[in-house]
């Protein structure tokens, strides 16, 4: 009897040991205890109402590994620049880029975590960095991003502070999430101060716009 | 009978006051989220992303004289299709997809609050 509990216990840890994903290091430990009281990682999106959006302390990730290049997110959480000009949810104060910050071991765990959350509204290949006419008049002119997205010209940073800045997209976004989150918006953001594009913008104008920004120093 | 008119009479107009309020808050709390950015947290136009390189200078809505000539039609309009709808920068962006038409019509009523004034 003995023995057969043994083989059991044995097999059940061989199990967890071959089936456990490659965060098992400690990515989802390490994030619990240090990241989890400002981040939600597990989707689909929670929030209904404004207030719930301003209840929150920081972005939701539960498609991190979607949105964001490893490489970027890897050297970012081991030295936090304000990506937000302003805090988060707020229009009246600085971001203090007070993130905290992390060892090179913890924040190559906590990235290999975080680069498993995937979101199926994200086809993988599909854009490709480019610029083009469409794109920069849509961007600059039609449907202007940037009264509210920091973008790099002449070497100045220019544009508005409500949202995320766009200095240094190409290296920190995947252009195929930058396409899904115009497409279908709500799926990643159901409640936030950016419009809904959908119905004004075509699947084309989106793709050049993903593909324009994946371009961006 | 009389009596129990009255105080019913009482009740559903406190009900519909208190049903009004909140939906004023409602209002405020949509502008602040959706439009202060640009348009100022006191509607003055004075938002955050109101640079060096914002090309035009967003509504201030407090200017009564300048917001008595829109009607609600062009409010609710402008703010479901953007400024292109009525010939305005297109720095004011469509929201319609966002919105929904109760919450178009909170910030009209919001709006109006702001300027004191009625469209013609």
């Amino acid at each position: 009897m003995r023995l057969l509990a043994v083989t059991v216990s044995l097999g059940a840890a061989l199990l967890v040991m071959t089936t456990a994903p490659s965060y098992a290091a400690g990515g989802d430990a390490i994030f619990k205890k240090s990241c989890a009281s400002c981040h939600y990682t597990d989707g689909p999106a929670k929030e209904k109402t404004i207030a719930d959006q301003l209840a929150k302390k920081g972005p939701e990730l539960f498609y991190a590994g979607s949105k964001f290049q490893k490489a970027w997110l890897a050297a970012w959480l081991q030295n936090p620049k304000p990506i937000r000009p302003m805090k988060y949810n707020s229009l009246t104060e600085h971001n203090k880029g007070d993130h905290p910050k992390m060892s090179a071991g913890d924040a190559a765990a906590v990235t290999d975590f975080l680069m498993g959350l995937t979101s199926p509204e994200v086809k993988a290949g599909v854009i490709k960095a480019g610029s083009s006419p469409q794109a920069k008049q849509i961007f600059g002119k039609k449907m202007p991003c940037t009264g509210c997205h920091e973008y790099l010209a002449g070497g100045e940073v220019h544009g508005g502070k409500s949202g995320p800045s766009l200095v240094g997209a190409s290296k920190r976004l995947n252009p195929d999430w930058i396409y899904a989150y115009l497409a279908n918006i709500k799926v990643f953001k159901p409640v936030r101060d950016m419009p809904d594009f959908s119905g004004v913008l075509s699947p084309k104008d989106m793709e050049n716009v993903a593909a324009y920004l994946a371009t961006f120093e | 009978m009389s009596r129990f008119v009255i105080i019913a009479a009482m009740v559903f107009g406190l009900a519909l006051s208190a049903a009004g309020s909140a939906q004023a808050a409602d209002a405020k709390q949509v502008f602040e989220f959706y439009c202060a950015q640009c348009h100022g947290v006191n509607g003055d136009g004075k938002g955050i992303n109101v640079g060096k390189d914002f090309a035009t200078d967003p509504r201030n809505f407090t200017v009564t004289a300048d917001m008595e000539k829109r009607s609600d039609d062009d409010i609710r309009g402008v703010i479901k299709d953007g400024g292109p709808s009525i010939s305005k920068s297109p720095l004011m962006p469509p929201w319609g997809a966002t919105l929904s038409a109760a919450e178009v019509d909170g910030l009209l009523a919001h709006i109006r609050q702001l300027c004191k004034c009625k469209g013609k």
